[in-house]
């Protein structure tokens, strides 16, 4: 019988984000591999039995019994294993209680593939396949598209590493180019969309409001999300008299925001709520007129993925990857980054298409997704690169 | 409370931390007081680091969040200060909190927490920022001393939006104000403050450390600066897009920022994105002779805020002669007079910026020493530390009026 692939799923918090949860779902429930969680366990969460969760509780005696087993295991049945890594651990100024509690778990487990889900990590890690393990890391957002470019010690970390890695899972294809400046070879790259799971017939485009148009973004206040270019985008349109509500879904309390409302006078036109259940957010997004992210850098926003599946029209500037996904015009609207003043025309513009036109324009965006962003597709794809890793 | 001029009068001042050598502000302020026979006792709140060389004693008010043993500790101090040397005063601050719907539960904790205040006898209890203020309103009644409170940029415009209704019960007191600018008075007034409670007194530079002579500077390539916390209130984004559409305009320059802060990786990214990041130099946070020494190489200086409460920078730019664009956000339009000691742009208009900056890379060089001169000229007249020196002493010497609000 064929031996099953054993794959190591870290981000460091189990349980991790909404896409990295997805993947590890999806991968389990295929049934062809066993997926190891480590890391720090925040929450208690319930997988198949094709999932082994073996993270600890960020709690000093939980670790320390955590450590005492594995040290113990590692020290009487795989020595050579501890020494070699305690070694290593050691020329890298990494013997650190803290390190080895992160890493003996993995030693012991010993997978055979690592997929490390954040670059930035990627100096603790690389040791693993000095063990026979395949390092694989996942290019995603910041990590590769701005913080190795304001942290030149990031940088020469990742150019030292990167020629180095089994194989990279890029989230997109404009992620796959930003890496390839560190070192990345292009034919160890695997561009795999991020996947929904979507029931095949696309919801209908409804207007809900037609007297004040309604323009949603979801997401934490973020430098990166690009909300000050929104915030003043609305000050445009507010002066023109155009009758609109934008809400940030996650951007209460942030003192940036709030000083840009009440600075360009729009506590009347724009709402921060706070972080919102799943479920609400995607009753907001679809009782929306339009989903806006103004972000200046993304790989692909989820978020986007997720209010195309339900017939919501998007306005996404041209950062990252966001035009694999939404072609100007055709899957949804395009604007340059940085741009208030395109952002606010496009939105008078999207307020006056005609039913058929916002019908055509979501039928394509739902159509895109069926293409290359369903679940399936997403677990297929990572679930063959593994494998022929 | 001593009312006769001949006595020596106390002020207490209250501020998050001791003044470093480079914070002027209060440096001066304080000097300024002890020379005319004030006695200053300074209340801070980081106990760590302090090493005192201004000429006055500094008590440390506890925070009670550290550890529960040292909290015990100071509690049970702080206790037994109230019962045995500060009863009177003690029990009045419960009785005023109590009657102006202060939990008792706050209220105790206050009485605690204020100790070191109410053990010292005051004319004057003076709040460095209004944030300080909270939970203290009525410290200075219980002590039977006069009121003031300073109001600097941030606690100003972003507390408030923060901290909803954070000085409502400042706002009832007796309280004299200082703050550093007419827009912010405007804004204090229009919280019904009284007009006649509010003193504009600007920060004050050292002339004689900022005068740079004749340019030594001679380079086609128009060298800028900012000095600023890389923070989002200086509005550096909106500066790096002027700084591109400059570039699209053909201009070649460099941009020199000096300052640290949170949003550095932001502006790296900025500049990356907006292909400038050539023409931009991070220098970090400096000492005063090495901006003193940048300012002498630069050509413009920039501040484009989208908050500001005065900017100390941007008169010391002008005092070196540096032709100064500031964007009109709080007193920055104060600070400079469009068209006369520099250039007033409205914020967050990155194209505008870029086209004032052209406008006066163009200007005639006899149109550039005018302004250059003037700018020397009203800082030199307006905002020296001696002015600003006597500004505080004339502050302290009338009381809080007895009508606080409008």
């Amino acid at each position: 019988m064929k031996k099953r692939l054993k794959i190591a799923i870290y981000s460091g918090e189990i349980p991790s984000t909404t896409f990295i949860e997805r993947l590890i779902t999806g991968l389990s429930e295929t049934g062809l591999c066993d997926i190891f969680l480590f890391g720090i366990k925040a929450r208690r969460v319930t997988y198949s039995n094709k999932v082994r969760v073996l993270g600890y509780t960020n709690s000093k005696l939980h670790k320390a019994f955590y450590l005492l087993t594995y040290s113990l295991l590692l020290f009487f049945l795989r020595r050579n294993d501890k020494k070699k890594l305690d070694t290593l651990l050691l020329s890298q100024s990494k013997n650190t209680l803290n390190n080895k509690v992160k890493c003996y778990p993995v030693l012991w487990h010993k997978p055979d593939i690592f997929h490390l889900q954040w670059a930035k990590g990627i100096g603790d890690w690389i040791w693993v396949q000095e063990f026979g393990m395949k390092l694989v890391v996942s290019l995603r957002g910041a990590h590769i598209n701005y913080s190795p470019i304001a942290d030149k010690k990031l940088a020469s970390v990742y150019c030292r590493n990167f020629p180095k890695v089994d194989g990279f899972h890029a989230v997109s294809k404009a992620i796959a180019v930003e890496a390839q400046k560190y070192g990345a070879t292009q034919d160890k790259i695997k561009v795999v969309y991020s996947g929904l799971e979507l029931t095949g017939s696309k919801p209908d485009v409804v207007r809900k409001t037609p007297a004040v148009f309604q323009v949603l973004s979801v997401g934490r206040p973020h430098w990166k999300k690009g909300y000050t270019y929104a915030l003043d985008a609305c000050k445009l349109l507010k002066d023109q008299g155009f009758l609109f509500q934008y809400s940030i879904v996650g951007g209460c309390d942030d003192i940036e925001l709030l000083y840009h409302i009440h600075d360009l006078g729009l506590a009347d036109v724009v709402e921060l709520t706070d972080k919102l259940p799943n479920e609400r957010v995607m009753t907001r997004m679809q009782n929306t007129d339009l989903l806006l992210l103004p972000s200046v850098e993304e790989g692909v926003a989820n978020v986007v993925l997720e209010a195309m599946s339900l017939g919501t029209l998007i306005l996404t500037t041209d950062c990252g990857g966001m035009e694999e996904v939404i072609i100007d015009g055709i899957t949804g609207f395009v604007v340059p980054k940085r741009d208030s003043k395109l952002i606010a025309e496009t939105i008078t513009s999207i307020s006056k298409l005609s039913e058929n036109k916002r019908n055509y324009i979501a039928t394509n965006a739902y159509q895109k997704l069926l293409e290359q962003h369903t679940k399936s597709e997403m677990i297929t794809r990572m679930y063959d690169f593994y494998k022929h890793i | 409370m001593n009312s006769q001029k001949n006595i020596i009068q106390t002020i207490g001042i209250v501020l998050p931390t001791l003044p470093g050598y480079s914070e002027t502000f209060f440096r001066n302020k304080i000097m300024g007081l002890v020379n005319k026979g004030y006695n200053v006792i300074l209340f801070v709140g980081k106990e760590e680091g302090i090493s005192n060389t201004l000429p006055c004693t500094v008590q440390i008010l506890k925070s009670f969040n550290s550890g529960f043993l040292k909290n015990s500790y100071h509690a049970l101090t702080a206790f037994f200060k109230a019962v045995l040397i500060n009863p009177r005063r003690s029990y009045k601050l419960l009785l005023l909190e109590r009657n102006n719907g202060v939990t008792m539960k706050r209220s105790l904790k206050n009485i605690l927490i204020n100790q070191p205040l109410l053990s010292e006898n005051l004319d004057w209890l003076h709040f460095g920022y209004a944030t300080l203020v909270v939970n203290r309103e009525y410290v200075s009644k219980a002590m039977d001393a006069q009121m003031a409170v300073s109001f600097r940029g941030f606690d100003m415009y972003l507390s408030p939006l923060k901290h909803n209704n954070c000085y409502e019960s400042l706002y009832k007191q007796p309280v004299k104000y200082h703050v550093l600018s007419d827009e912010m008075k405007r804004l204090l007034v229009s919280n019904n403050v009284a007009s006649s409670q509010i003193h504009v007194i600007s920060p004050a530079i050292d002339i004689k450390k900022f005068n740079r002579g004749d340019r030594i500077h001679n380079s086609s390539t128009l060298h800028i600066l900012t000095v600023a916390r890389l923070h989002w209130v200086k509005g550096l984004d909106y500066t790096l897009e002027a700084l591109y559409h400059l570039k699209k305009l053909g201009i070649p320059f460099k941009y020199t920022l000096i300052g640290s802060g949170e949003e550095r990786e932001r502006l790296i990214f900025s500049a990356y994105q907006l292909g400038i990041i050539d023409q931009i130099e991070l220098l970090g946070k400096q000492p005063h002779e090495m901006v003193k020494e940048v300012m002498m190489q630069a050509d413009i200086y920039m501040q484009y805020s989208i908050q500001e409460g005065f900017c100390n920078a941007v008169l010391e730019a002008q005092a070196m002669g540096l032709l100064t664009i500031v964007s009109d956000s709080g007193g920055l339009k104060e600070n400079v007079l469009d068209n006369e000691t520099g250039w007033v742009v409205a914020k967050r208009s990155p194209i505008l910026l870029a086209n004032k900056i052209k406008e006066v890379v163009d200007m005639p060089e006899i149109e550039k020493t005018k302004i250059r001169s003037q700018a020397k000229q009203r800082v030199s007249s307006q905002f020296n530390l001696k002015q600003q020196q006597e500004k505080f002493i004339e502050f302290y010497k009338q009381p809080v009026a007895k009508s606080k609000r409008l």
